[in-house]
């Protein structure tokens, strides 16, 4: 697969962490990672840089990721660029407005690198 | 005090997603199933799930006491909604080095903002996990932030709790405490 810039959205640099090595287990091992510890800070980097792939926690301190993603659908930021929500919450509800915001994906935590793979690859294909 | 802060924090989420799925149907009540809330086997494989998925570690219930050390990390994460009350992560400070280093594929010589970082997020899983295996838990039981305290000779006291789960748990090279307090059900 070609180089795929990835943003990953997580209060938790050790959530990043673990979120990159994930990717890269699945086979994007020559990806670029921009790293953004709120929404805010997410919404910032893509007013200058061009990403493939978002990945985004949701319960984060000031911005959370849901508000996050209506910010990036609403200023229009990264348009048709895939998000994926990884989180610790689990319920319908969560996975319902979580798609209602604009994701395409969703991730519980605790996840494998397997489950990444399954969730996030068939997004960055070619349609 | 800080117990209520991660409670008010979490109660402040359940507002924002899962009351609002109470509002919409019958009304939702935990009560009846406190059986199924408090069953200890929901914790048990709830960590075991998190070390092996996260980790690769295998852990198990232990019945002994945690290892003592000098210095501990206890990370805090509360419930809110239908359930009021915490999740606590505790583990002397070498265990939680080597938790974050299995976390990060990082070395660590003492425990720095990124173990913090780490003993918060396995807290914050393992809260999220638990509440998961109870279906009405999980959609009307709303999250904190963890927070994450370091020092020596503390404890963690709350009156007269619903109920209290309180379990060791052992892994090749460390020991550590969850604990599942609920001092509210509706």
């Amino acid at each position: 697969m070609s180089e795929i810039r990835t943003l990953i959205v997580d209060d938790s640099s050790v959530m990043r962490k673990i979120v990159e090595r994930s990717l890269r287990q699945a086979g994007l091992d020559s990806m670029v990672v921009y790293e953004a510890c709120s929404g805010t800070e997410g919404l910032d980097l893509l007013k200058a840089k061009q990403v493939d792939l978002i990945l985004s926690d949701i319960n984060m301190p000031s911005m959370d990721g849901l508000e996050f993603l209506r910010q990036l659908r609403a200023q229009n930021l990264a348009p048709g660029v895939p998000v994926v929500m990884i989180t610790t919450e689990s319920s319908e509800e969560h996975v319902k407005q979580a798609i209602l915001a604009g994701a395409q994906g969703y991730i519980r935590k605790p996840f494998t690198a397997e489950q990444v793979k399954e969730r996030v690859l068939p997004l960055l294909q070619p349609a | 005090m800080l117990l209520n802060g991660v409670r008010n924090a979490a109660i402040a989420t359940a507002r924002d997603v899962g009351v609002k799925e109470m509002e919409r149907g019958m009304p939702v009540s935990l009560r009846a199933s406190l059986q199924l809330v408090s069953d200890p086997k929901n914790l048990d494989e709830t960590v075991e799930e998190v070390f092996k998925m996260m980790l690769g570690i295998d852990c198990r219930r232990d019945s002994g006491p945690v290892d003592l050390e000098p210095e501990s990390v206890t990370a805090v994460v509360g419930f809110g909604g239908l359930l009021s009350g915490a999740c606590l992560f505790k583990s002397g400070s070498s265990t939680a080095i080597k938790i974050a280093a299995a976390m990060t594929g990082m070395e660590f010589a003492e425990v720095d903002d990124t173990v913090k970082d780490g003993i918060g997020e396995m807290g914050n899983m393992l809260a999220g996990a638990w509440k998961s295996k109870v279906p009405n838990l999980a959609a009307n039981c709303g999250l904190s932030i963890p927070a994450v305290i370091t020092g020596r000779d503390y404890n963690l006291h709350v009156q007269a709790p619903e109920f209290k789960l309180v379990h060791a748990y052992r892994f090749d090279g460390g020991s550590f405490e969850v604990t599942i307090i609920c001092d509210g059900l509706q």
